[in-house]
């Protein structure tokens, strides 16, 4: 693919990117919590609190969750790590790698700017010119050549005809 | 199938006798000219010479310096900044004023079309390096050829000769 749709392609999957990362953490943000008498909506209480904020600045609340309780039993202190643990990994994980795609896309399309073969256009038409008139020439010889080549075929077949009837007339009949 | 006494086939067009004489004179219609200005393409009409609307007359500001000769390259890098740059502002308000997003993203989209509008800025540019590189192969495709004939040619009249010798050889046998 020529460089420039590459630099198109390049754009196009920027922005997809960004709204994929927009998107994502927006679904995927769990609920913030407003007061410390709020139950924690990481445990999977029966009613977490619904917010509609967007950025995961609950990153301490996975660490703050087993200090909820205080009079809860064991069991279910041995219960609140484990359920948590696999969105705990997406929210720290998903972030960095989406943000790590994006930066690299941005050096891709650097990269690709770097490369281009850009000439001004001035002297893009003086390299137009002088091939066009170096075309003229050699398409003149050309025909030159053509021609000349085309003289010496019929010429050659002349003779060769010729040649041929000698033959013919030449050859004594068995 | 019924076979009928005239042919089952229909016959060709007429335009075939137009090219009959092809060794007198050519008698095939010349070819059409080519068009100017505008023509009508799938029920639409467009122009011959298609110019990049500005980013004025769409109605998008325009980010980068409005100067005769552009540095491509430059500008490109400078915008790609602006837009990283956006998108994390865009990352800040959204953790602290998410209300106000949409003109954080109203300014990411003007740097998409300012972005796309410098690439097909460039276009022009790659059909001129596309003529050269046009040229200049068929500049080479033709040196090719001549050297290709004039080496038949030497080729052609040094079997000439060597026939003639062979030729005068058997004469004289």
């Amino acid at each position: 693919m020529d460089i420039i749709s590459q630099l198109q392609e390049q754009l196009n999957e920027m922005s997809m990117l960004a709204v994929n990362t927009f998107g994502t953490l927006q679904r995927d943000a769990p609920p913030d919590r407003l007061s410390t008498s709020y139950p924690d909506p990481l445990n999977p209480n029966p009613n977490p609190k619904p917010e509609e904020d967007a950025k995961p600045q609950v990153q301490g609340q996975p660490g703050a969750a087993p200090a909820q309780a205080p009079g809860a039993p064991p069991q279910a202190q041995a219960q609140q790590p484990a359920p948590p643990q696999p969105p705990a990994l997406d929210l720290a994980e998903q972030p960095k790698a989406m943000s790590h795609a994006l930066v690299l896309a941005a050096k891709k399309f650097d990269a690709l700017v770097a490369a281009l073969p850009l000439s001004s256009e001035e002297d893009q038409l003086k390299r137009i010119e002088g091939l066009q008139a170096e075309n003229e020439v050699v398409g003149l010889e050309l025909q030159k050549q053509l021609e000349a080549a085309e003289l010496e075929l019929k010429q050659v077949e002349v003779l060769f005809n010729e040649a041929t009837d000698n033959c013919i007339n030449l050859k004594k009949p068995d | 199938m019924a076979m009928s006494a005239s042919s089952a086939y229909p016959p060709p067009p007429p335009f075939y006798q137009l090219y009959m004489d092809y060794e007198q004179a050519s008698s095939a219609p010349e070819p059409p000219l080519p068009i100017d200005g505008t023509y009508t393409i799938f029920g639409s009409e467009r122009q011959i010479n298609e110019v990049l609307p500005s980013l004025k007359s769409l109605g998008f500001r325009q980010l980068y310096p409005k100067d005769s000769n552009i540095d491509f390259k430059k500008e490109l890098s400078i915008v790609n900044r602006e837009l990283q740059l956006h998108i994390l502002e865009l990352v800040d308000i959204l953790v602290e004023r998410p209300s106000q997003y949409a003109r954080r993203v109203e300014d990411i989209s003007l740097i998409f079309q300012n972005l796309h509008h410098l690439l097909n800025s460039l276009r022009p540019h790659q059909a001129r390096a596309t003529l050269i590189h046009m040229l200049e192969s068929q500049i080479h495709r033709r040196q090719q050829a001549i050297e290709d004939i004039k080496l038949r040619r030497d080729e052609a009249q040094k079997m000439l000769g060597e026939s003639l010798l062979v030729l005068d050889g058997s004469q004289t046998n």
